[in-house]
């Protein structure tokens, strides 16, 4: 393996890395001799559309640094104001922290984005997980188009990972438009909440059908006889059986 | 150089399960000279190998590999031949023979399909050891059927102390399930959408117990470890249940509540409030 190939696989590693632990799988990284990441990239610089902030961002150290302000998309911002204010009584109601951010498109004032992020780390009883869900809302095509995935890790003496998929695209009522903004923010983050829960909701039923189906159809929990197997006559039946060949052999000479 | 592999082995703890394979395969890749401590370390998903002889199904693992090839436990042959494979002694041979009859009707009694596999193997000091393993997939033919598959890897150690023997169990279950939940429309809806997703739930669990029995004969050996065997993944499936359907969903509620938090909020504060008020 060449060095390209091992930052590569490095990468491919750290991609695939359970919520907040990072680290651990970039010191497991370190560890197998993969050089540096740290190259010398000049634009790692992201924006926060709340604070109206550019900075850059060290990936390594978590750190953000030499903030500038930005100015905001003219036509695009009262909207997207609108909708981070939805977005952020919408993240009080239903998630235990968390972040949202709404972001406009350059060039395109009626194409926005939607992210949540909501984090648990639990280290000393070897569990995290994270909620994450991204809607863009196009208001010229009525379309909301979103997913949710879902990432748990629990690692005591183990490690067992949930990990989920789910794509939706949602038709825009009519009364939706950029002209009023307020209520038209208040209505997509309603379908979105409605979305979200009744996709949390889904899962309780995904994991009775898994439960239910797939669990036992892989291992029953005692046999048909629900008692457990008495080995002495495992192994007598197998004994009986070839007896009652060798006894059969005889029999026909 | 253990400091590497326990960082390799961390490294496979917390990636995800469904791409064990790849993962050791990459690893593999990135530090070659370590190859053998990685594979021997690390739990993969059992291959399901077909006997040449008898046309049985068996399974394939670290335990039965020579080089690239995989001794079946009914014909006792490699595959690809090997004319210098590593084989148990006759005696222990003979074990491995009635043990694979006996795990084949546990298997039959419990998992109700898939394949079993039992190697054995002498030890330097006049002992044996060896490796039971069980395996069913279910594989849907459409995909609003269950979609899954169970691993086990028993691995044992004996040593006999007159009319006592003792034993040492590791045991290792993987388990995988997938649930894809029935695409498209809901009727009840007042809004056109159309959704498509996933669920998985998959890993592994690993647990370790040392217990004395009484020998009458050899194949007490068989009835003592079958005994143990049966009731370490009695307590495993409990024990994935919980975790697999229980703390991982628990997680997702604690993430995201379902109920309006501000308004339990809300209704909080007008409590206390009214509490202040009562006691005025």
């Amino acid at each position: 393996m060449d060095a390209e190939e091992r930052i590569q696989a490095a990468s491919k590693f750290l991609l695939q890395s359970p919520p907040g632990e990072i680290n651990d799988v970039l010191n497991g990284d370190e560890a197998a001799r993969v050089p540096g990441a740290d190259s010398e990239e000049e634009d790692d610089r992201f924006w926060d559309p709340r604070s109206r902030t550019s900075f850059r961002f060290d990936h390594i150290a978590l750190e953000a640094s030499e903030p500038e302000p930005i100015e905001p998309e003219e036509e695009a911002e009262p909207f997207r104001i609108a909708l981070e204010i939805a977005a952020l009584t919408y993240l009080s109601a239903h998630f235990h922290g968390g972040v949202t951010s709404v972001f406009s498109t350059q060039g395109n004032p009626h194409r926005f984005t939607i992210q949540v992020v909501a984090n648990k780390y639990n280290p000393s009883n070897f569990w995290s997980g994270r909620w994450r869900s991204e809607y863009i809302v196009n208001l010229q095509e009525r379309k909301l188009e979103g997913k949710i995935l879902l990432n748990v890790h629990y690692y005591e003496q183990g490690n067992v990972q949930l990990s989920t998929t789910h794509a939706v695209s949602i038709e825009l009522p009519p009364t939706i438009s950029s002209s009023n903004a307020s209520a038209s923010a208040s209505k997509i983050l309603a379908v979105i909440e409605s979305e979200e829960s009744k996709y949390q909701a889904s899962l309780n039923e995904a994991y009775q059908d898994m439960g239910d189906k797939t669990f036992k159809g892989l291992r029953r929990a005692l046999p048909m006889t629900r008692a457990k197997l008495d080995w002495d006559r495992v192994l007598g039946y197998k004994i009986g059986a070839e007896l009652t060949a060798n006894k059969g052999a005889f029999g026909s000479s | 150089m253990a400091d590497l592999v326990d960082s390799m082995l961390d490294l496979m703890r917390r990636l995800p399960p469904t791409h064990v394979e790849a993962n050791v395969a990459a690893l593999v890749g990135m530090c070659p000279d370590y190859a053998d401590d990685l594979l021997g370390s690390v739990d993969q998903p059992l291959k399901v190998m077909v006997d040449r002889a008898t046309g049985r199904e068996y399974l394939a693992c670290d335990y039965n590999r020579d080089g690239e090839s995989y001794r079946s436990p009914w014909s006792n042959e490699y595959d690809p031949p090997l004319d210098d494979g590593t084989i148990p002694s006759p005696k222990i041979r003979k074990l491995e023979i009635t043990a694979n009859e006996a795990f084949d009707t546990y298997r039959e009694m419990y998992y109700e399909g898939g394949v079993s596999s039992v190697f054995l193997w002498d030890l330097e000091d006049g002992g044996f050891a060896g490796v039971v393993l069980l395996k069913k997939s279910l594989n849907p033919s459409s995909p609003s059927e269950p979609s899954g598959s169970w691993d086990s890897i028993h691995v044992f150690e004996t040593a006999e102390r007159g009319r006592q023997a003792h034993y040492k169990l590791t045991s290792t279950i993987m388990l995988s399930m997938m649930h894809h939940p029935a695409k498209g429309k809901k009727g009840d809806e007042k809004v056109e959408a159309t959704r498509d997703g996933d669920v998985t739930l998959s890993g592994s669990m690993t647990r370790q117990t040392e217990q004395d029995h009484s020998l009458q004969e050899q194949t007490s050996h068989i009835t003592n470890i079958g005994r143990m065997i049966e009731d370490m993944e009695i307590k495993m499936r409990n024990l994935l249940q919980e975790v697999y359907f229980g703390k991982t969903r628990d997680v997702v509620f604690d993430l995201r509540s379902l109920d309006d938090l501000e308004k339990a909020r809300r209704q909080r504060e007008l409590q206390k409030e009214l509490v202040g008020f009562i006691k005025r």
